[in-house]
């Protein structure tokens, strides 16, 4: 990643927003904390934001305040909902406020993590922005995938794995993770790890026969992590 | 029955009952007061007959209606009705019998006067008395009726109110002020009822946003530290699957306490708000989006969407509705089983072919009731469901014939 993103990290909970800002930094972010609406307000001000994460129930007000004043400053600062209420108005209200994205808590970092870079990418406009590693290329906005620059067919579901992957290098992501992200478009109740285990060998077997690398690696049964030496 | 043709018919019976029996009264006493007067005319008479009978022969005094008998009887004075037959008709007669003495030969006088007149007399007045109270009775009635009608306005309007009344609404019960003391107090008790429901109905709504909160978030704090642990790199296998496990863990209690925090909402009634569509787009889509899943399993899906089906329903629950029972279709299935989606004339029926049950199958939809073949599954989804066709009044069916049968009716 050339330019470090700034994040901002709206969370009252400090425990949280620790683990979140070791995270992001560790994932190549910079990122600050705010615990209220006050200091958020503060250091909008102050730095150049690429996203903002915001969490809703503030102990100075709610978070929704927050949203139209970021979004009428610079509308190009991606804004994702970061809320235990996983109340459906709330959700509406929100990205009809100018929201970009919404996730409940608890969420996954990787998860985050993914949903803040597509997040980046949708509103710099990088619609023609490649993701280039060894030799793997992602064309995000086209859902195309090149190897060797040779076109290789993905259903949407094993580029969305891909990407994810990508954007999650060198970390262990468990099953469980990985179902949580697989099926958060099925608004479901618990998802079977072997929807997840057909995936993920349905994308290697495609990914090898590419000649990629074996990039995927299953970690003592219980997760997955993509090794990028 | 309604409130004003209860009064009415209690005012109705009342009158008639009073009518008959002041009628029966007034009847009698005029008949009493014609009688007497009658008695007081024939006595009149008697003195007329004895004034006459001093100057003149007694039997020269017969006339058409007073006869002279001779008697040996003295001191004769009867009063009685007798009937004469003049021109073939009878006629009653009052008769007023006494004795008279002229010339030391006693005689038995009979004076009649006719009743026809006074009969007359009290049959017209009885008529009127019917006409008037008739009248009287009517314009009661409606005056009545008007009036009660009249003062009961407001608390029809109550009614009304009452009947639309729901509590998720914005609006507050405002019903109209009453001059009537008892339909004022009445509105008073409905409109502190209804803030108190109001207010129990917004504490409860804030009560699950919280447990929401504050469950969710410490869920969340964990998870991102069980994630943040499995990132060291010298841990056992052992380690790594305790955290994976402890993350699994997690995550399946947050979505517990999240499907509980969404039926309480349903069961509640926190989605009325909806809208009219055809399912059928919506049924589509979800299938679309399941393809996959579809495909992973080998499953072979019949789709068989026969009429356009229109229902009222909020989306997202339609869309839970319908994911949910998709969901479970593939997730209980077998390995290449399979899936008959039909939809006809405002039924909508998914058939799969999963194991048998492993419970009783009155337990189908009850929280928490797992299948021994999936105990990842948190059994929830089919509550859900249940829980939505309740909302919106749809019969939900359940039914095994080697085939699990979901049938819902809109």
């Amino acid at each position: 990643m050339l330019k470090k993103h700034n994040i901002l990290v709206v969370e009252d909970e400090l425990e949280l927003a620790k683990s979140t800002l070791a995270y992001l930094t560790e994932n190549g972010f910079s990122p600050f904390h705010a615990k209220d609406l006050k200091s958020a307000r503060k250091l909008l001000k102050q730095e150049n934001f690429s996203a903002v994460l915001l969490d809703l129930g503030l102990p100075d007000g709610d978070g929704m305040a927050l949203i139209k004043e970021i979004k009428n400053a610079k509308n190009e600062i991606g804004l994702i909902i970061v809320s235990a209420k996983d109340a459906l108005d709330k959700k509406i209200e929100g990205l009809e406020l100018g929201a970009d994205d919404y996730l409940t808590k608890p969420y996954f970092f990787p998860e985050l993590n993914a949903r803040l870079k597509s997040v980046i990418r949708r509103l710099n406009l990088e619609v023609n922005q490649e993701i280039i590693l060894n030799e793997i290329t992602l064309l995000p906005e086209q859902m195309r995938t090149l190897i060797h620059g040779e076109e290789l067919e993905l259903t949407a579901k094993e580029f969305g794995l891909l990407l994810y992957f990508v954007s999650n290098q060198n970390r262990v992501i468990s099953k469980t993770t990985l179902g949580e992200f697989m099926s958060s478009n099925y608004a479901d109740y618990g998802f079977t790890d072997d929807v997840v285990y057909t995936h993920i060998k349905n994308l290697k077997k495609k990914l090898s026969t590419s000649n990629a690398d074996d990039y995927i690696k299953n970690v003592y049964g219980v997760g997955y992590k993509f090794t990028v030496a | 029955m309604k409130l004003l043709t209860k009064t009415s018919l209690n005012f109705i019976s009342a009158s008639v009952i009073f009518f008959l029996v002041g009628s029966m009264a007034m009847y009698f006493s005029v008949r009493n007061i014609i009688a007497k007067d009658l008695q007081n005319r024939l006595l009149q008479q008697q003195n007329e007959f004895i004034y006459t009978a001093q100057q003149n022969k007694v039997t020269d005094l017969v006339s058409e209606l007073v006869f002279i008998q001779t008697t040996e009887k003295k001191r004769l004075h009867s009063f009685s009705d007798t009937v004469l037959i003049v021109n073939e008709k009878y006629i009653l007669y009052r008769k007023l019998v006494f004795s008279y003495a002229q010339n030391e030969q006693d005689y038995k006088v009979s004076i009649l006067l006719s009743q026809s007149e006074s009969d007359k007399l009290i049959m017209k007045i009885a008529i009127m008395n019917i006409g008037f109270a008739m009248l009287f009775f009517l314009i009661m009635f409606f005056v009545n009726r008007r009036s009660v009608r009249n003062a009961l306005t407001v608390f029809y309007s109550t009614i009304r109110k009452l009947e639309d009344f729901e509590v998720n609404q914005i609006t507050t019960l405002s019903l109209d002020t009453a001059e009537i003391e008892e339909v004022k107090k009445l509105n008073e008790v409905f409109e502190k009822m209804s803030a108190q429901i109001r207010q129990d109905f917004i504490s409860q709504k804030e009560y699950t946003g919280n447990i929401s909160h504050e469950l969710q978030t410490p869920l969340a704090i964990i998870s991102s530290k069980a994630d943040e642990l499995m990132q060291a790199d010298n841990l056992s296998k052992e380690q790594m699957e305790q955290l994976a496990l402890l993350l699994e863990t997690t995550n399946r209690l947050s979505k517990i306490n999240q499907a509980l925090i969404f039926l309480t909402k349903i069961d509640n009634r926190f989605y009325t708000e909806g809208s009219t569509f055809a399912i059928n787009d919506l049924l589509k889509e979800k299938l679309t989006m399941f393809g996959e899943l579809i495909a992973d399993k080998n499953i072979v899906l019949k789709l068989d969407v026969l009429d356009t089906t229109h229902v009222y329903m909020d989306k997202y629950l339609a869309d839970t509705l319908l994911v949910n029972l998709i969901k479970n279709s593939l997730v209980h299935n077998k390995q290449g089983g399979e899936l008959i989606v039909e939809l006809a004339s405002n039924r909508l029926s998914i058939s799969n072919s999963g194991n048998p049950l492993t419970f009783a199958e009155s337990d189908i939809f009850k929280r928490f009731t797992r299948s021994e073949h999936n105990k990842k599954s948190l059994g929830i989804g089919l509550s859900v469901v249940q829980s939505i066709c309740e909302l919106y009044g749809f019969d939900l069916q359940y039914s095994y014939d080697g085939m699990h049968n979901f049938i819902i009716k809109f």
